[in-house]
Parts: C-alpha cells; structure tokens; sequence
C-alpha cells in the first residue's frame, strides 16, 4: 500500500492524462476504422489491438486520477 | 465503395460514440484545461464510458461482420469460393444451399460454424488461425491455384453442422435406402455427408479430379 502511494505521489498526472488522451484516441481510431471499412485486419484489429489500448488509457487515467486525489489529500490541512 | 457496418445501428452506435469520445479527447489534448471535477467527469466520459459503449458496439458489430459472406470471400484466396456461391447456375452443394433464403448474407458461417453452445465462440477463435496462415504463414502472398490446389479444410467437415437444418428424423431422410444403410457412420462421422458418392463436395471447384 505505501508503495502504490509512493508511486502516486511521483505520478506524472498531466504528462500521464495526455498520454491516456492519445491512446484513447488511438483506440478509438482503430474501432471506427474496423467498423467503416468492414475488411478483415481492421475487423480484428478493431476487436484486439484497439480494446487494449482502450484499456490502457483508461488504467492509465485511473491512476491520474488516484494520484491527483492522493496529493490533494496529502496536502489538506 | 462498401461502408463496412456503418450503416447498421450498432455500427452507427460505435461510430458516433467513438466520434463524441474523441472529440472529448481532443479538447482536452488542445485546451489542457485545469484538472477540476468538471475536467474529470469530461474525461470519464472520454477514456471510459463512451469508449466502453463504443467497444461493445464494435465487438457486436465485428463479430456480425464476420459472418457475411463478403467478409469471408474479401481474402483473395477465397475470390473462387466466393464466386461459387454467388454464381445462380452452380450447382455445388455449397452454391444450392447459398441460394438459399434461410442463409442470406451468412452462408459461409451457417455451414462452418460448429453447433453446440460453444460453436460461435470456438468458431471465431479457430477463424483468428485462417488470419494468422494469410498474413503470417504467408497465404495473402499465393497464387490462387496454389492455394486451391494445396489448401484443405482443416478439419473434417462434421455431419452435425448439416444436420443443424437436416435433422435426419423425418422419413424421408429416414426412409432413403443409402441413408438407412449408413446410419451408424452417418452418426459417427465416418461417412461424411459432403463427400463423393454421398452429397457431393461442397465445393467442387477447388478439387483435384481424383477427389471428386
């Protein structure tokens, strides 16, 4: 536990939620590009790669966020 | 030009969720707001909720993709097939029942896919190693005579996917002499019933004369 909340406090939320934000975007391209064109690498791909990548961001936003709650917690009064 | 899913109202979910999501992202990408609960919630929306939706709504709509016929003749190893069954005076056992109202768009998959309760889910995890042989092993790269002349089905056509339609209960599957006579390896699989002498190769085509 104090190790998760020394990896909190060290956590690059700003740098982090950006790199969520492009991967997210990443994502999202890859599951639109699955649906519109209908060929089989992007079917796969929008079913594969893009939900991992979706699912990075969001472990990764998960983590900002817990962090940024963690700072404001350390520095309340 | 196909639309792939678009189209549909799953496609059309998945589009427009991933379009709202996006656009979140992008705004915050741009603008770099503050980091309050406002600028949460709005991240929220965009890196889980409406990606989540729009990931459900691709899988949904992949995976009927992947039943369509286009799909499955889209790799050019598969052009022969795909004419076959399009072809109205083919009169292979696969191109008769293609022609079929009952299969629609979905021929390829009524016939291939396994039965039993795991059949969807298997069909599609074995389906991944015909993706793994065109773009890895190296099909995407062969000659279609090639490929017809090398390329079987991987595993022994199972009686059990015809008789999803042909229960074989009825008499007049029943009745029929050949049937009667070869019950038990009808039943065991022995005797396929897509094959010479029995109901014909599905696809006749992409057989050597000596496998006719």
């Amino acid at each position: 536990m104090k190790r998760l909340l020394n990896l909190l406090a060290k956590w690059p939320i700003d740098r982090m939620l950006r790199v969520a934000c492009v991967l997210g975007l990443l994502a999202l391209a890859t599951m639109v590009w699955g649906v519109v064109s209908g060929a089989p690498l992007p079917v796969v791909a929008s079913m594969s790669v893009a939900q991992g990548l979706g699912v990075l961001a969001c472990l990764l936003f998960g983590l900002s966020i817990a962090a940024d709650v963690a700072r404001g917690k350390r520095q309340a009064p | 030009m196909e639309l792939g899913s678009v189209a549909t109202p799953i496609g059309a979910l998945a589009v427009g969720t991933s379009l709202v999501a996006a656009a979140i992202l992008l705004h915050y990408l741009v603008r770099r707001p503050q980091l309050t609960a406002g600028t949460r919630l709005q991240l929220l929306l965009g890196l889980a909720v409406f990606p989540f939706i729009a990931a459900v709504a691709t899988t949904a709509s992949g995976m009927e993709r992947t039943t369509e016929r286009s799909f499955c003749g889209s790799c050019h190893v598969m052009e022969a097939h795909l004419a076959d069954v399009n072809d109205v005076n083919s009169l292979g056992l696969a191109a008769r029942h293609s022609r079929n109202k009952l299969m629609g768009a979905h021929p390829c998959y009524t016939c291939h896919a396994n039965y039993g309760m795991m059949g969807y889910p298997l069909t599609k995890l074995k389906g991944m190693s015909h993706v793994y042989n065109y773009y890895v092993v190296g099909y995407r790269k062969w000659e279609l005579p090639k490929f017809l002349d090398e390329v079987r089905i991987a595993e022994p056509f199972p009686n059990m996917n015809c008789q999803q339609c042909h229960s074989g209960k009825i008499a007049s599957f029943s009745n029929v002499r050949e049937h009667l006579a070869a019950s038990d390896a009808i039943e065991a699989g022995t005797i396929s019933c897509a094959s010479a002498g029995c109901h014909g190769v599905a696809h006749p085509f992409s057989k050597r004369p000596e496998e006719l």
